[in-house]
């Protein structure tokens, strides 16, 4: 056993896998500590908040402020604000006057800003150019300057007696130290169409779907033991029967059978152990089938023989003389169970087949909504490329352990 | 020839098996679970009618139309004696149309999808697979890890990656639909061309993630026949490598066959979830509207044809696995 | 004297295994086989015997490299060819190797036919399929097999058959040294005689000119070949005729070797089963002196240091590797005999 397990530690994929395996699970354990709460909470009012740190406007203007000179400031300040129409337009005045701006980089405001200032003059008429236009100029290049003048802002507040006061005066050159604020959230992963902290949702997510996975595994592996070991050991007649069955249900798509299952019981009673229970009753048959095999070929073996001499009932005999012996091959298909049955719960999600939208999130659901608001069409990838990382990374790691695992034990594999 | 024909009949016999078993399940399953979708569907068209009569009226229509007013075993017979005639019933998500209307549509348009792709995939894989087994050292230990870790990425999300990426940022394909929402479908080369532009993501995003999982499969087959006593005879009997390589991938290959058989059933749920994201015009998108769209027809009739068309392809597959392996001839005959 | 058909002198060839050790399965090894005469190659499995047949076929690849030494067939020198032209001109028709495992020697999926094709343009590119297809029918019928084999794949063939299939492909050539690594040992005992008597009746009627047999099983050598030779940890250790080596093997390890099997003569004085006790030596570092001192029971001490040359005695032909007289040996074996 020892042994085994120094094997094992040795093969590079296993230990590889495991190591993302444990990886993700720590996150799962650590990350609700440093952040509590309901996972499902809707923190924002509006949908898809870019990742970032969201700092309260609103209590900036109180906190203490230091005077910061930096030489860049302004640009950044104008780059801003300054929209990408804005520079094209500057740029079309600078062509209609025939000067060269080919070789111009738009988005560096610098450059833009110093050529403008250079040849901008209000009194040129460029060529085919409307008044209307030549006044959108002269607006733009007003604002140009005061942007980069340095004024100062002032927010008020009505008192009680609907009198303005003056709360702040603000200038450019003060900042507040980010810790001084009360209030700001870092949203890692943005918030998703119904306004959730991405990171925790998936990390709760992740947590709910791994639990699937492992019911779904559990209960596979479970089913297709007992008929895999009954119909190897016992043979003839029993062995007929669960062969027929298992061989009709490899044949069958079991997602069809999920699709159709699911579906039935309605999806005010599909909490996720349900959903977990359904897919492990849909994917038994790869591990009775190999089960079954690797049985038949222990069953005459000798001291299975001499425990059945011995009088050993059935049980016994499975349990100790037979299940040993299979105990790896039962651990590899069982790892492999716990990533399909994953990765059935995302399908049947995006389906709109998946467990109780309103209970916990499944990284199935959490695409689902994602796809369901076009995440993917509107750039918001913080809300689905994620989740499709985690359920990759979870899979990749199974199955590498799984891969490790096999070439320990079949030996021709080995490199 | 007998042993031929002994392999060949137990696989119709098996196909024919597991058809009526897939009919009953397709027929008992839902109607086993305390739902009664009867009334649920009920439930949804009675919205907003406040008349009890009126709504037990409706019930008792839908009760007839369905014929859940008979006995289980009745119903069954009207259901396989409709089947045959190819009468699904009618969908309500999309009332009046015929059930069978809606999937000769979109069963077309999945068939043309998924099986050129999967087959790509499978060849692309396979010459991979044994690419990195012959080759080995550093190739395959850059490509093994990186097939493992395609493998194991969803069909789904391969599916938005590549739409994100393709469609979304470099804007060199359409996001969704089978063909331009503008066009009717007609045979001009303006529409080809359309499907064509369209056909191209979920194509090549299912072959992506066929790759994978054939590529894993292969390497380990071709390494063991690699190791396998007849290369090293045949290599002392003279024979050039490039012809030795080519028994070990052949040798290698055929089993793979029966290894897609087995798993054509799991590469199509993932496919049909892949086309939903492209809203690709197939089973997989129709599936998706009648679950969202409650229309309990539609969904049975749906599965069934999924069901069929695994059942078929994996029997296609065992014929010709059976004809181009002499090992199973040989097998039979023991 | 006959015409020597296989020289080899000196040969040395190692495995590199994939953690980059050396193994010296075949150290320094040297023999002559004329034509017509067989030779036996006998010893414990690890003792270098199959790589010493493969070694012999100067066709060298992973894990399995050339080191030094020469090997001549039939006055061509082949050690130093490069290995296309091995492959193209020296194997299966100078030298032919019949497998350990028959049983998953062809290629399941081709038919035999197929398989001769491809072995006989694989040294003429240009052959006609279908002449050779007919010079593979005559040579069927000359061995006793069904014709009908030929048409068949291997994974059709009874175990049996597929041996002597095996055996009529690889001496399809005509080879002039047949080297046949333990052809019989998974069969059973008729099956096991029909491929001894094709072998002998190869070599009567000049299908093969010398033959090099490895086995582990003594009893079939001494029914089989001409001389036997005995390897120990990658070394010859002793070389005589099969009813010298039988009757009076010299080295202590022959000597164990054969008293540890029963021969079924009149005259073998002791019957009794005796294994050698204790295990080959590791070959990634061996034994600086005598590689069987360790397991030697008339080992000198000076046996750990000094690693003995091979030397020729008594009648012609006749070699042993030992720190003992042959004379001493022979007296020490006597006594022990006597008691």
């Amino acid at each position: 056993m020892k042994n085994t397990l120094r094997q094992i530690f040795h093969s590079s994929k296993f230990v590889a896998g495991f190591i993302i395996f444990v990886g993700i699970l720590l996150l799962l354990i650590i990350y609700p500590l440093i952040n509590p709460g309901n996972p499902l909470e809707m923190i924002g009012v509006g949908t898809f908040a870019e990742p970032g740190t969201y700092v309260s406007v609103y209590d900036t203007v109180t906190t203490e402020t230091e005077t910061l000179k930096l030489p860049d400031a302004a640009v950044k300040r104008l780059g801003n604000v300054l929209k990408e129409a804005d520079r094209q337009k500057m740029a079309d005045w600078l062509s209609a006057m025939e000067i060269d701006v080919s070789g111009l980089d738009l988005s560096d405001t610098d450059a833009l800003l110093a050529v403008w200032k250079e040849n901008y003059d209000e009194t040129a008429r460029p060529a085919g150019m409307t008044k209307a236009e030549r006044n959108y100029y002269k607006r733009l290049n007003a604002s140009l300057g005061s942007l980069g003048s340095a004024g100062k802002m002032t927010v008020t507040e009505k008192d009680s007696s609907g009198e303005e006061q003056v709360v702040a005066t603000i200038g450019t050159e003060d900042y507040v130290n980010v810790k001084d604020v009360p209030n700001t959230k870092n949203l890692v992963l943005g918030t998703d169409n119904f306004g959730r902290d991405v990171l925790k949702e998936l990390v709760s997510a992740a947590g709910t779907s791994i639990f699937i996975g492992l019911i779904a595994g559990a209960v596979a592996t479970v089913i297709g033991l007992l008929l895999g070991l009954l119909s190897g050991y016992l043979g003839g007649l029993v062995d007929d029967i669960i062969m027929f069955i298992t061989n009709i249900f490899t044949v069958i798509p079991g997602f069809v059978l999920l699709i159709l299952i699911s579906y039935s019981i309605g999806q005010d009673k599909r909490g996720a152990p349900v959903v977990a229970l359904v897919i492990g009753l849909t994917s038994w048959t790869w591990t009775a089938r190999s089960v079954r095999s690797q049985v038949i070929s222990l069953r005459n073996r000798d001291h299975v023989n001499l425990s059945r001499l011995s009088g050993h009932g059935l049980f016994r005999i499975l349990a100790t003389d037979i299940l040993p012996y299979i105990a790896s091959y039962v651990v590899m298909a069982f790892i492999l169970q716990v990533s399909s049955g994953i990765l059935a719960e995302a399908q049947l999600s995006l389906l709109g087949l998946g467990p109780k939208t309103t209970e916990v999130p499944t990284l199935g659901l959490m695409m689902n909504w994602a796809m369901l608001y076009s995440a993917h069409l509107n750039g918001s990838w913080w809300a689905y490329f994620p989740v499709i990382l985690m359920i990759t990374l979870i899979s990749f790691s199974l199955n590498l352990m799984n891969t490790g695992l096999d070439q320990v034990f079949n030996p021709t594999l080995r490199d | 020839m007998k042993g031929y024909r002994k392999y060949f009949g137990k696989k119709i016999i098996w196909f024919l098996i597991t058809l009526v078993v897939a009919v009953i399940l397709n027929f008992v399953l839902p109607r086993l679970m305390p739902n009664d979708p009867v009334a649920a569907i009920t439930g949804k068209m009675a919205q907003g009618v406040t008349d009890a009569s009126a709504s037990q009226r409706i019930y008792e229509k839908y009760q007839e139309e369905f014929g859940t007013n008979k006995p289980m075993i009745e119903q069954f017979f009207i259901f396989v004696g409709n089947l045959f005639k190819g009468d699904l019933g009618t969908s309500f998500s999309q009332y009046p149309r015929k059930v069978s209307d809606i999937l000769a549509s979109s069963l077309g348009w999945t068939i043309a999808l998924q099986l050129p792709a999967i087959i790509v995939g499978w060849l692309l894989g396979n010459l991979l697979g044994a690419l990195a087994a012959y080759i080995r050292k550093g190739f395959d230990k850059v490509l093994l890890p990186m097939a493992l870790f395609m493998s194991n990425i969803p069909a789904f999300g391969m599916a938005v990656i590549m739409l994100v990426l393709f469609a979304v940022k470099w804007k060199i394909a359409p996001t969704s639909g089978g063909y331009a929402y503008d066009m009717i479908p007609n045979f001009s080369w303006d529409f080809v061309k359309s499907v064509i532009a369209h056909y191209q993501l979920p194509f090549w995003s299912i072959v992506l993630i066929s790759i994978g999982g054939q590529a894993v499969g292969m390497r380990s087959m071709s390494i063991y026949e690699l190791n396998a006593d007849y290369v090293k005879y045949a290599r002392f009997l003279g024979i050039k490598d490039r012809k030795i390589v080519g028994y070990v991938f052949r040798n290698a290959m055929l089993p793979q066959v029966t290894g897609l058989a087995m798993s054509i059933g799991t590469m199509i749920g993932g496919a049909l979830v892949a086309e939903i994201i492209f809203s690709y015009p197939g089973l997989g998108s129709t599936m998706f509207t009648a679950i969202s769209g409650g229309d309990y027809p539609l969904i049975s009739a749906t599965t069934l044809i999924i069901t069929l068309m695994v059942l078929v392809l994996s029997f296609l597959l065992d014929i010709i696995y059976g004809f181009i392996d002499p090992r199973v001839k040989a097998a039979q005959l023991d | 004297m006959a015409k020597v058909m296989l020289e080899v002198k000196e040969l040395t060839t190692k495995y590199i295994t994939r953690f980059h050790e050396d193994v010296y399965a075949v150290d320094h090894v040297s023999l002559t086989i004329e034509e017509g005469k067989s030779l036996g190659i006998a010893g414990e499995s690890g003792c270098g015997k199959s790589t010493l047949a493969l070694s012999l076929m100067g066709y060298y690849f992973p894990p399995l490299h050339y080191m030094s030494g020469e090997i001549i067939v039939d006055g061509k020198n082949i050690s130093g060819m490069d290995p296309d032209t091995v492959r193209k001109n020296v194997l299966g028709s100078d030298v032919a190797y019949i497998p350990q495992a028959a049983m998953n020697a062809l290629n399941p999926t081709r038919r035999i036919s197929d398989f001769i094709v491809d072995v006989i343009r694989a040294h003429d590119p240009k052959a006609d399929k279908k002449q050779i297809k007919e010079m593979a029918v005559k040579r069927f019928e000359e061995l006793h097999l069904p014709k009908e084999a030929l048409d068949r794949y291997a994974v059709e063939l009874s175990g049996g058959m597929k041996q002597r299939v095996v055996i009529a492909i690889s001496t399809i050539l005509s080879p002039k040294v047949l080297i046949a690594d333990e052809p019989s040992s998974a069969l059973d005992v008729t099956s096991q005689k029909v491929v001894i008597k094709m072998l002998r009746e190869m070599m009567d009627r000049g299908f093969i000119k010398s033959m090099i047999f490895i086995t582990h099983e003594l009893p079939l050598l001494y029914n089989v070949t001409d001389d036997i030779m005995v390897m120990y940890a990658g070394q010859i250790v002793e070389r005589g005729s099969a009813k010298e080596m039988v009757f009076d093997p010299v080295h202590p390890y022959s000597r164990g070797l054969m008293r540890s099997i029963l021969v079924p003569e009149d005259g073998t004085r002791s019957n009794k089963l005796i294994a050698i006790p204790g295990t080959p030596p590791n070959l990634k570092h061996p034994p600086e002196g005598c590689r069987f001192a360790e397991r030697c029971k008339y080992a000198m001490p000076s046996c750990k240091y000094n690693s003995y040359p091979i030397m020729e005695f008594g009648e012609e032909g006749r070699t042993y590797r030992c720190g003992h007289s042959v004379e001493h040996l022979r007296e020490v074996y006597a006594n022990e005999d006597r008691q």
